[in-house]
């Protein structure tokens, strides 16, 4: 026991090392604030939400509900997050020398990581849950202990089930793209294969749930049937039996068991063939070797997309938005009509086809403004250098050529595809050639200010002693912070056209975000040319 | 030549080196000792721009890396104590990144390029991505990337650690033709006795401080190095 809590100990330091933070000086206070101030406006921004489903739930006395659907979004989320984190928490651990040589059980060291795992799934869970569960309890002020106990277990055990479907997807992924010999590419198609299916499932909500709602007697046996965990939590919430909760408690339990002693049977195995697959993945050969000049600027860029196209996870989230944004261009040019009578069929919104056609360009200037704000490419990419900082240090070459080929990098991931698309729509719906040149300025404009803000900002929190890249993509602080500022600039955007929409014709509204992205640029830019190369001089590992 | 004039180095309020002074001359195989944690590589680090130094100056042929660490640097080449490369590149590519950074021509980098391959048994290897490689495989793509641009000083810590018996008597061999040209090799070591033979110069750091600097024959006169070596560690 010693020897579990000891390990548990030290593994858990070494991976919360993510999350932490300077929180000495004055530097400190200020990173002590904003973390404070992020996690407030994240936990406010979930709970005014839940707020507003429950005023608009208990219009039919189901407030009850909110908590089934927040626990089955979240797991959901849960779910998709942990097919990239099982691979740097499970399969692909970097201390599996150090643990396998240690005179410990090997079941012991399984255990350990899927702990750590469940730890990281359920603090995850707890920060979107507890805000929801709070509205729920203030909305409907809550007395019973009932509630409290099965809310208490409901978060201890909500992660569990994601986490073994994670673990079956992540290994599956992990296990058939170790077969090729172009194991990223087959990694990144099966990632986007997942994601995919996430959105395909999404997309058919409306005849899953006629489905359900048609072999379902009643509401509870409704969600239960979409999901066991979700369904429960609403039973138990009206009409607690302590039976329903023991039952479930055993099932969850059972399941963990069974899926520790299947995978202890394996994932040793696994786990070493995987690496000798990398290890042996390059073979020698004697091709002719590409001996050839290039300028620094465009030799950094290189070395920075061949840094992007090697991570799947990195490709995986910043391509998942520009494939949403072809499909948006492809449904806007091939199905609008379609798309405006499926809106309208949800009854939550009433869109009239005339508002949508003669405002196309801000519905186009809407598109590039979400898909710039969920591409983040920049805000990991000082932290992704990681031990290499200190090689490129000892280069001559300036910290601003540096920074600047990084911006340039992402132009070329996210530009072309943004420009390519708006040409097709501008094509399509005879935008006019000024509001066309104007959309074709905001989509160079606009991914800009994510470009610039991510570096500042990763520049600022950088995490050069990362575990795995998972760790820098996905769960950074820089990452956050540069979502959270880059979300808050497109909102003031938006709320600008919105201002102004029944005040001025489409160009000159188009003119003033045009002006307003132009000024945030240049802002940017300064500040990136004038701190960026001292917080680089900074960095060390 | 490189001239350090009274560095010092502090973390938070710990001098890491303190005030340090000596110099490095063409054409010296330049030693540089010192136990675990002694201040070796933050003074390296120092000497090649990778971090900056509360007070005191460090002249790269007359030039200071404080004030123009540029024209500094085209002057260099570092090898750190960890091979750290961009792995998911392949071997050959990582070497033309470095050579770019340098403006190191199509005809040297091939000329270079080649020989240091030849040398280092690496030929056949260079289209392989370096994450397949072991770690002495690694240290070769690093020596001679630092190799391919003709630096006029190399800077290395801790070089062979990792590197098989006939790498380690190849770079011997290219370290002694570099000095022959009138360049500069300056490296850190705990290996002893390879110092002793192959070093012109030596100085030994202790706590941050210089205790001992100077030829290697008048600082170890009689006795072998470890021996004074653990003589000042006392």
């Amino acid at each position: 026991m010693k020897k579990l809590i000891s390990l548990i100990k030290a593994t858990m330091t070494s991976n919360m090392q993510i999350f932490k933070i300077n929180t000495k000086g004055k530097k400190g206070k200020i990173n002590i604030f904003l973390v404070s101030l992020i996690a407030i406006y994240l936990m406010g921004a979930i709970f005014g939400y839940a707020w507003y489903f429950l005023e608009k739930l208990s219009l039919m006395h189901i407030e009850y509900l909110i908590l089934p659907l927040a626990t089955f979004l979240v797991s959901l989320f849960t779910l998709i997050e942990g097919i990239y984190k099982c691979g740097p928490l499970i399969f692909n651990c970097k201390d599996d020398q150090l643990l396998l040589s240690l005179p410990i059980k090997k079941n012991i060291v399984l255990f350990v990581r899927l702990f750590k795992f469940y730890v990281f799934e359920l603090m995850f869970n707890t920060l979107f849950l507890l805000p929801v569960i709070l509205a729920y309890i203030i909305f409907v002020k809550v007395t019973a202990i009932s509630f409290y106990i099965t809310t208490i277990i409901m978060l201890l055990l909500l992660p569990i089930i994601p986490i073994i479907l994670s673990c079956i997807l992540g290994f599956m992924s992990s296990y058939i793209s170790s077969k090729f010999k172009y194991k990223n590419i087959v990694e990144i198609v099966m990632s986007f294969i997942y994601l995919l299916s996430f959105l395909y499932l999404y997309s058919q909500g409306n005849k899953i749930m006629d489905y359900i709602m048609n072999n379902a007697s009643n509401i509870n046996d409704m969600i239960t049937k979409i999901y066991y965990p979700a369904g429960i939590y609403s039973s138990l919430t009206t009409n607690f039996k302590i039976l329903d909760l023991l039952v479930f408690i055993i099932i969850n339990i059972s399941l963990l068991v069974i899926s520790i002693y299947l995978l202890s049977l394996f994932y040793f195995k696994i786990n070493s063939n995987l690496k000798e697959v990398t290890k042996t993945k390059s073979i020698s050969n004697n091709k002719e070797l590409k001996i050839k000049t290039s300028s620094k600027t465009s030799s950094l860029i290189k070395k920075e997309l061949n840094t992007f196209f090697n991570i799947p996870v990195f490709i995986v989230n910043a391509g998942f938005s520009m494939i949403l944004y072809i499909i948006m261009c492809i449904v806007l040019i091939t199905k609008l009509d379609g798309l405006i009578n499926m809106i309208n069929s949800t009854g939550l919104l009433m869109i009239p086809s005339s508002l949508i056609t003669n405002n196309m360009p801000i519905i186009i200037f809407l598109i590039i403004s979400l898909i710039a704000y969920t591409t983040s490419i920049t805000s990991s990419m000082i932290s992704l250098e990681g031990k290499n900082i200190n090689n490129l240090k000892s280069l001559p070459v300036s910290a601003k050529t540096i920074l600047n080929s990084k911006i340039l990098a992402c132009i070329v991931i996210t530009t072309p595809i943004l420009i390519l698309g708006c040409i097709a729509l501008i094509i399509k719906f005879k935008i006019s050639i000024i509001n066309g040149i104007m959309l074709l300025l905001l989509a160079v404009l606009i991914p800009l200010v994510n470009h610039f803000l991510g570096l500042i900002i990763n520049l600022k929190h950088p995490k050069l002693d990362y575990e795995s890249p998972t760790d820098v993509i996905k769960q950074s602080a820089s990452v956050f912070i540069s979502m959270m500022l880059g979300g808050l600039l497109v909102l003031a955007s938006i709320g600008i056209v919105i201002a102004i929409f029944n005040k001025y014709n489409t160009s000159i509204i188009l003119l003033i975000v045009v002006t307003f992205y132009i000024i945030v640029d240049l802002i940017l830019y300064k500040l990136l040319s004038n701190i960026g190369p001292k917080e680089f001089k900074k960095l060390n590992i | 030549m490189i001239e350090i004039k009274n560095v010092t180095k502090k973390y938070g309020n710990k001098k890491a080196i303190d005030d340090i002074s000596f110099n490095v001359n063409d054409g010296d195989i330049f030693a540089f000792i010192g136990h675990n944690g002694a201040g070796k590589t933050t003074l390296i680090k120092a000497m090649v721009g990778i971090h900056d130094f509360e007070s005191g100056d460090i002249l790269i042929d007359g030039k200071s890396i404080k004030n123009d660490p540029i024209e500094c640097k085209k002057l260099m080449a570092f090898v750190p104590d960890n091979p750290e490369t961009y792995e998911h590149m392949k071997a050959i590519d990582y070497i033309n990144f470095i050579c770019d950074m340098y403006d190191v021509d199509q005809e040297t980098r091939e000329k270079n390029i080649k020989k240091y391959a030849k040398l280092f048994d690496m030929e056949t290897k260079l289209n392989d991505t370096i994450d397949s490689y072991s770690h002495g495989m690694k240290q070769k793509i690093v020596l001679i990337s630092a190799l391919a641009h003709n630096p006029k000083i190399l800077i290395m810590d801790e070089p062979f650690v990792g590197l098989d018996p006939k790498a380690v008597f190849d770079i011997k061999e290219v370290l002694q033709e570099m000095v022959k040209e009138g360049k500069i090799v300056f490296y850190s070591t705990h290996i002893l006795d390879v110092a002793e033979k192959l070093c012109s110069r030596v100085a030994i750091i202790k706590e941050g401080k210089l205790v001992k600097c100077g030829d290697m024959k008048s600082i170890k006169g009689d006795k072998s190095l470890e021996k004074v070596f653990m003589e000042l560690e006392k």
